[in-house]
């Protein structure tokens, strides 16, 4: 019992500075990824609600939960650093876009709440950065590759590992710029040091996350989104 | 609920007026008053000194303690790595130099970087005392009275139920690796950083297809006891207007504490 919470404690600290703490970006700032978050967070509402009715909500809650447990699978790098995965990308290949919004709002959310990693006037960017971008770069960058590659196997996994790479840098981007236009870090100083730690961070990403799917792939391909049937694009009952 | 629940919210357990406080007026209280903190403008002294008195009124009326406030802010440390740079790169007199690197710090960027700080810090402490004062349902049912969508915080709710279960699996998971993954010290263990990254993947894939069952199984007892789409409570009590005046105030005060020294 005591394990889980320490080991959900450790996952809090994903690398450094993705979650912003309140203060670190300017009123203004937070406000508009707040609109934005809001925004896009209520078509992902609609859409998630159409496709799925009540059924969604037993299985956007336990999905929030996997992530939140997967976050804790991590692997030894080197020199007792280890890796793991944020997981916007693997959600939204697995679920969906705008169902992997709503699950990574969920467990970006329940981390700045209860944990306090990451603030509460800084959620709408925590959001949008960790759990929007990731989601929708990740989810992009994959079904852009998919098609060209004629099902092969090795090729699309290799894809989605890239595209888990990408998804990661764009958060880290995108959190720089955020932190420079509020005047907190200079974008000279924050952008190369927030990409260049992500590029590492991004590669035990796209790795797990390739290595993940291909074991969904292989054990249980029925459960992918192209393999159902287009009634239920997003999840099985 | 879970003993997950149980080590989380264990603060949240106890007996105060805060503790008593309802969640509909603490949670758009803490809110507001997190937001007009974040605006606080850059060498406000006055202001932040000001913002902090809430703070340990809190601290005490939550019996909770100063020290327990602190203990609990230490979390967001890390992030304090994102702003020293400022104090070396934004222009103004020179007050300090380091001595090996020569990098100077100014004035103006020193300011900067100890007003992020204490806004920070002030933000952070007022959520910690949200946090340790309220059950998570509470804070969710709050959540619904305010219109945040229905399936939104349906999934946070069943998230922090389902925590406990997956993360379960999860560590069973580890230990189940750490058996099988025997080493003699001293020498190198495990394959390359490929491999052992594949073999976390396989654990995530596995406890992808183990969560989905659930969420299968989880719903289909919902469905048996007659789920309509939103969690049923018993009470239905209206928002004691005492409490909705006493939220208020709070945020008056952080606002006035805001305008006020833009005034002066």
């Amino acid at each position: 019992m005591m394990s889980i919470t320490q080991a959900a404690i450790q996952v809090t600290s994903d690398g450094p500075g993705m979650h912003i703490p309140d203060g670190f970006v300017s009123a203004p700032v937070a406000a508009a990824g707040w609109v934005a978050m809001v925004g896009i967070l209520a078509v992902a509402v609609r859409v998630t609600n159409r496709e799925l009715n009540e059924k969604a909500v037993p299985l956007m809650g336990v999905m929030a939960a996997f992530i939140f447990a997967a976050q804790m699978m991590n692997f030894p790098v080197a020199g007792g650093t280890s890796g793991h995965m944020l997981g916007g990308a693997l959600a939204a290949i697995l679920l969906g876009p705008w169902a992997a919004m709503i699950v990574m709002t969920a467990v970006v959310g329940f981390k700045s709440v209860l944990f306090q990693d990451g603030g509460i006037a800084a959620l709408g960017l925590n959001v949008l950065n960790m759990g929007m971008l990731t989601a929708l770069v990740g989810y992009a960058s994959y079904r852009t590759a998919e098609p060209l590659l004629r099902g092969n196997r090795t090729a699309l996994l290799a894809s989605v590992s890239v595209a888990a790479w990408i998804s990661v840098e764009v958060a880290a981007v995108s959190t720089s710029l955020q932190l420079a236009v509020s005047g907190s870090s200079p974008l000279d100083v924050v952008l190369p040091a927030m990409v260049g730690v992500h590029a590492l961070i991004g590669v035990g990403e796209g790795l797990i996350t390739a290595a993940a799917l291909g074991f969904i792939m292989t054990t249980r391909a029925d459960l992918l989104p192209q393999r159902r049937p287009a009634s239920s694009s997003t999840g099985r009952g | 609920m879970t003993a997950f629940a149980a080590v989380v919210e264990r603060y949240a357990a106890r007996e105060s007026v805060l503790h008593r406080a309802d969640a509909r007026a603490k949670v758009p209280a803490v809110f507001l008053t997190v937001l007009a903190v974040t605006s606080t403008r850059e060498g406000d002294w006055l202001a932040l000194a000001l913002l902090v008195i809430p703070v340990v009124v809190g601290a005490y009326a939550s019996k909770l303690g100063p020290w327990f406030v602190l203990r609990r802010t230490f979390l967001a440390l890390p992030f304090v790595l994102a702003v020293l740079p400022l104090a070396f790169t934004r222009p103004g007199e020179t007050v300090l130099t380091l001595p090996v690197v020569g990098w100077t710090a100014s004035d103006d960027g020193l300011t900067a970087v100890a007003t992020i700080l204490a806004r920070s810090w002030i933000a952070v402490a007022i959520t910690a005392l949200l946090v340790s004062t309220t059950t998570v349902v509470e804070i969710l049912r709050a959540l619904r009275t305010f219109r945040v969508p229905r399936l939104l915080v349906a999934t946070i709710f069943f998230a922090y139920r389902y925590f406990f279960v997956i993360g379960e699996e999860a560590v069973r998971m580890l230990r189940a690796r750490d058996s099988r993954s025997a080493s003699i010290p001293g020498h190198r263990a495990g394959g390359t950083l490929r491999w052992r990254a594949r073999v976390a993947g396989y654990m995530v894939g596995s406890l992808f297809v183990r969560s989905l069952d659930r969420s299968e199984r989880v719903y289909a007892a919902m469905q048996a006891r007659g789920y309509a789409g939103e969690p049923q409570f018993l009470d239905h009590a209206p928002l004691p207007v005492r409490q909705g005046v006493g939220a208020a105030l709070v945020v008056a005060y952080a606002v006035a504490v805001q305008v006020g020294t833009r005034l002066a």
